[in-house]
């Protein structure tokens, strides 16, 4: 009979656990211990990794950590999106193209966008402090019995809490992954972990809809995303034949806790923070240019009406969302959000014609009602990883197939979860 | 050497412990609609859930802490630090929030901006002498 049979766990765990238990046996065997005392360390361990309380900590450090991003960013938001209200101004009435383009597509459009660098900044401040007290490998411990649940290895975690800041070095970090099949798992679902670029249009549409709980409907997005990756996990290792089977046990070496220094804190948050610098300078510019374009032309065109070409577009491919309540603006943005997630609220902000927060907070209050706005924040979370993801999937995977799989995967699931959303909404 | 008085300190955690707890509770409550208390609590289902975990986590300790045991130790130390955590995010929330008046922006109330998180933490904070104390026996 196997160890299988016989204890109805993993094989490779119960070989794991007989091996320790032998090494156990060597050591008290053969070595003489002074009484060693315990260390700050040992004394936080025993808690921070205490088999039932490990989890509710982890989670309620997170929340906090989502608090702090979203509001103490608030002010720093406000201050900046000021800065380019007065610079959109410098160029007079918006009458010719040229000035209509420094002051709705550059200004408006990217200005907007740049003011999410604080929440961002803030979220990886708070992560590099988490990382660097060396909390993170002992939330990979706590959460490796609840992952190996689910069907991925404990060394999964740290790649799926990157993907929290970006899924692009997420992806890559799976390559500490030694068996394939888990890695792979890990790179299918890693997308459904909210990145920090959606995190405005959270910011956004919870601020406009929910303003009284923003912080928890942001919340709640990011618990929606690490509940749709289990659900996948789950069912990729059931269902798909290439991807069957257990994952392997963890291996960790849990470093000493440390107080992070400002200046490692520092340096970490600005290793991660500027991509999102670089892509503000390259494909989100572009993306305001582009999208300014298609929404003020032909000129003359009251800007995204039917008339304009972003309209049109609109109006083309938004009987597929009607089910779901999604206008032609909604629609617009997710078709550019492919490009950046970021593009979304530049887009709707040049849609709506809205220059400040507070403008496109109440456009969006005016024409969304909360139940498509949750939808709808739903569905950017689940729908599609942006092209730099799909990109790095397709470089980490070497096969067009499974890149397929994930934009095919991710479209049905996230409009199945926002028709739910609605659905549950319309029975309010 | 002077030791530490654990029953001072399972004292302490215990009614740290019941005050979190207590707090949490009527948080979930007043987010729900009940609101049973006098003082300013704010309707905060997550928050209250947070509060839950920090109260558990002093309580943890409590039993083992009044049996003599340094153990015990472990979850008053923990509990510090997480009550120090959601005390000083709470504080920068309630400067961000006074920021937001100053630029205009929004209303500013101390009393309600004023969380429960705040004055627990200070409430918490006699706990440092004990981690000072075990790590000072310690060296």
């Amino acid at each position: 009979m196997s160890a299988k049979a016989l204890r109805g766990e993993d094989l490779e765990v119960v070989l794991a656990e007989k091996r320790y238990e032998t090494i156990g046996k060597i050591v008290k065997a053969s070595v003489r211990k002074r009484e060693a005392k315990l260390t700050f360390s040992d004394m936080l361990d025993k808690v921070f990794l205490h088999k039932y309380l490990g989890i509710p900590i982890f989670l309620a450090i997170m929340w906090a950590v989502f608090q702090f991003t979203f509001e103490v960013s608030s002010p720093f938001m406000d201050m900046l999106e000021s800065g380019f209200g007065l610079l959109g101004k410098l160029a007079g009435d918006a009458t010719t193209p040229l000035a209509s383009l420094w002051a709705d597509g550059i200004c408006a459009g990217l200005g907007f966008i740049m003011i999410f660098i604080f929440p961002i900044f803030f979220l990886f401040v708070a992560l590099a402090i988490l990382e660097l007290s060396g909390y993170l490998p002992r939330a990979a411990f706590v959460m490796d019995r609840a992952m190996y649940k689910i069907g991925l290895p404990g060394k999964a975690f740290v790649p799926m809490l990157m993907g929290f800041g970006c899924n692009l070095p997420a992806i890559m970090a799976t390559r500490g992954i030694e068996d394939e099949k888990d890695r792979l798992t890990t790179i299918l679902v890693n997308p459904l972990m909210s990145c920090g670029a959606r995190l405005p249009v959270y910011v956004v549409i919870a601020g406009a809809l929910f303003p009284d709980y923003a912080g928890t409907v942001v919340f709640s997005m990011y618990i929606l995303g690490i509940t749709l990756a289990v659900l996948m996990a789950l069912l990729f290792r059931k269902v798909i034949p290439a991807l069957k089977g257990k994952p392997g046990p963890l291996i960790l070496e849990l470093p000493p806790y440390l107080t992070p220094t400002p200046a490692s804190v520092g340096m970490l948050t600005w290793e991660r923070g500027v991509v999102f610098v670089k892509k503000a300078g390259t494909i989100l510019f572009a993306g305001a240019v582009l999208m300014w374009f298609l929404t003020y032309f032909p000129w003359g065109v009251e800007p995204g009406s039917a008339e304009s070409y972003a309209g049109k577009l609109g109006q083309a491919v938004q009987p597929i969302f009607s089910p779901l309540g999604f206008s032609s603006a909604l629609v617009i943005a997710l078709i550019f959000g492919f490009l950046a997630k970021e593009i979304i609220v530049e887009t709707l902000g040049i849609l709506y014609g809205a220059e400040e927060e507070a403008a496109i907070k109440s456009a969006i209050a005016a024409n969304v009602s909360p139940v498509t706005g949750f939808a709808f924040m739903a569905f950017v979370l689940t729908y599609l990883p942006c092209l730099a993801t799909v990109g790095i999937v397709k470089a980490e995977t070497g096969s067009w197939k499974w890149v397929g799989f994930l934009i095919l995967y991710e479209l049905l699931l996230a409009y199945a979860v926002a028709a739910v959303i609605v659905g549950i909404g319309s029975l309010l | 050497m002077e030791k530490i008085n654990l029953k001072a300190a399972g004292g302490y955690a215990l009614v740290l412990g019941v005050l979190y707890v207590s707090v949490g509770v009527l948080e979930i409550l007043s987010w729900i609609g009940i609101h049973l208390s006098g003082f300013v609590i704010p309707g905060d289902l997550f928050g209250g859930l947070a509060l839950l975990v920090i109260g558990t986590v002093y309580l943890s300790g409590v039993k083992t802490l009044l049996a003599g045991k340094e153990e015990g130790l472990a979850f008053l130390f923990v509990g510090a630090i997480l009550s120090a955590t959601f005390g000083v995010i709470f504080l920068l929330i309630m400067g961000a929030h006074w920021l937001n008046y100053w630029l205009g922006e929004e209303e500013f109330s101390t009393i309600a901006e004023f969380r429960p998180e705040i004055w627990l933490f200070f409430i918490s904070l006699p706990v440092a002498y004990f981690i000072w104390k075990w790590r000072k026996l310690q060296k």
